[in-house]
């Protein structure tokens, strides 16, 4: 999943303009480059990491499972955490409306 | 005739949307290098049956596949469609992997289509047959897939590794092509509906799964009402497993699911184990992740879950040209290369902007005006 943050959705999802489209073949050249950077990555300002995972990401296997279903690997949160129900709870007919 | 210009692509990667989208916007396609670095190089057995469907399904479509299976040539053809068609999907994905492309190509064909589809109608990996009969029909209804004929029925079930399951699933075409929609209030949850299933295992996992999901829901909405389907003897299929799918509706009209299934691993996957065959998770752990998931889901926000992403971008771009306008959480993985994909086969372009005050994501396209062409022909 990507952080909405400050980051420009279209630029993550259809890459920069002027560039040409990240799609298929150029993958192949973009995850080299990626195993090159990984000893530098200690040794980058905090912002520039940053700016790598981001592309990371844009970066996926040209043999990716293919499915839909989204499985979020971080783990779950614990939904029984009263705080948690509540922070939902408006989201729901029966949430408090007279705010 | 000249010669056939092919689209090019690499790898094994979303072969499903390519096939979709080759087809609908009639672009043959070349796809090299499908696992050539790979123990076991080329098509999975899955891959092929979904070539050998689509087959099915159209007239006059080339398939080619070289020897090792690396090298995929397709020529898309019409979608004729048809009744009584049958397909075994085999056991190396369920029949969610394939019913995704299928209802995609079938609404746009020349005649009506209705299939018996064989195989795994639960497990892990895709969105199970339930998922797909409470959130994925209504989806398609909303972008004016008429409902008569469309319906999926599940006469039998079966888990991973041997499967024997059967759907039969209806599909209508879309007389003309699909309306746009405007789609950005996702409403508050007003209930929670359910399906617990059960095949060779006793029924007592389902009333745990029931009791332990609706725990968690219990102190959100009192709405809370989960069916149980536990089938036996032939209806259930080969192997044990157990699962349940939860669907939340809200005020609005929009389907949030989840699902899960457990059963034991299929053959390659249990290599490691000698011959032990690795627990199960109980029940109650099954109904509380399931229940948790949604809630997430919920929390997300957007008029779709995860898992539907891919499906709501393509009906969005195959759309007559007026603007459709969609609200999702966050954009997952399969929905940005589902994006990338429609750009490159389509040419649509979607305008994605973060609403920071909701935290989702509001995407607006201009539909491809697909129209049905297989319909024309006639």
């Amino acid at each position: 999943m990507i952080s909405r943050q400050n980051t420009n959705l279209m630029q993550i999802v259809y890459g920069k303009p002027g560039l040409k489209p990240s799609c298929s073949i150029e993958k192949s050249q973009g995850s080299s480059e990626d195993e090159d950077s990984d000893g530098d990555e200690f040794f980058k300002p905090k912002g520039e990491i940053n700016k790598n995972l981001k592309e990371g990401t844009e970066v996926c296997h040209v043999n990716f499972e293919d499915s839909s279903k989204f499985i979020n690997h971080v783990k779950l949160k614990n939904w029984k955490d009263e705080e948690l129900i509540e922070s939902i709870r408006d989201r729901f007919v029966t949430g408090d409306w007279s705010k | 005739m000249g010669k056939i210009s092919y689209m090019r692509l690499k790898g094994s990667q979303h072969l499903r949307q390519r096939l979709v989208l080759a087809t609908l916007s009639s672009t043959p396609i070349l796809i090299d290098d499908i696992r050539h670095e790979e123990t076991w190089p080329g098509l999975r057995p899955h891959e092929v049956s979904l070539l050998r469907l689509i087959e099915k399904i159209t007239d006059d479509c080339i398939v080619e596949i070289n020897e090792t299976g690396t090298k995929l040539k397709y020529k898309p053809g019409v979608i004729i469609g048809g009744k009584h068609l049958v397909h075994d999907c085999g056991f190396s994905r369920s029949i969610g992997y394939f019913l995704e492309p299928l209802l995609l190509l079938a609404i746009f064909g020349k005649k009506a289509l209705s299939i018996r589809l064989a195989g795994i109608t639960n497990d892990s990996n895709d969105p199970t047959v339930d998922t797909f009969k409470s959130t994925t029909l209504p989806l398609l209804k909303r972008f004016g897939v008429p409902s008569e004929g469309l319906f999926l029925n599940i006469e039998s079930r079966g888990c991973p590794p041997l499967g024997g399951g059967e759907v039969v699933l209806g599909v209508p075409i879309v007389p003309n092509s699909l309306t746009a929609v405007t789609w950005i209030d996702e409403g508050m949850v007003k209930r929670i509906r359910g399906k617990t299933f059960s095949t060779r295992v006793h029924v007592e996992c389902e009333k745990t799964m029931f009791y332990t999901a609706r725990g968690i829901f219990n102190r959100l909405l009192p709405d809370v009402y989960i069916y149980s389907d536990h089938r036996t003897g032939p209806q259930a299929g080969k192997s044990p497993g157990y699962g349940i799918s939860l669907v939340a509706e809200t005020t609005s009209g929009c389907y949030i699911s989840t699902d899960t299934a457990v059963s034991y691993a299929r053959g390659e996957e249990t290599d490691d184990y000698d011959d032990e065959r690795k627990e199960l998770t109980p029940p109650e752990e099954v109904g509380e992740q399931a229940a948790s998931r949604l809630l997430g889901e919920i929390e997300e926000g957007g008029v779709v879950d995860s898992t539907h992403q891919g499906m709501l971008f393509l009906l969005c771009a195959f759309c007559p040209p007026d603007v459709s306008k969609v609200r999702v959480g966050k954009l997952s993985p399969y929905g940005i290369e589902t994006l990338r994909h429609i750009r490159d086969f389509l040419g649509v372009k979607f305008i994605i902007k973060p609403d920071s005050a909701t935290g989702t994501t509001l995407l607006t396209c201009v539909g491809s005006g697909l129209k049905n062409l297989s319909r024309k022909l006639s």
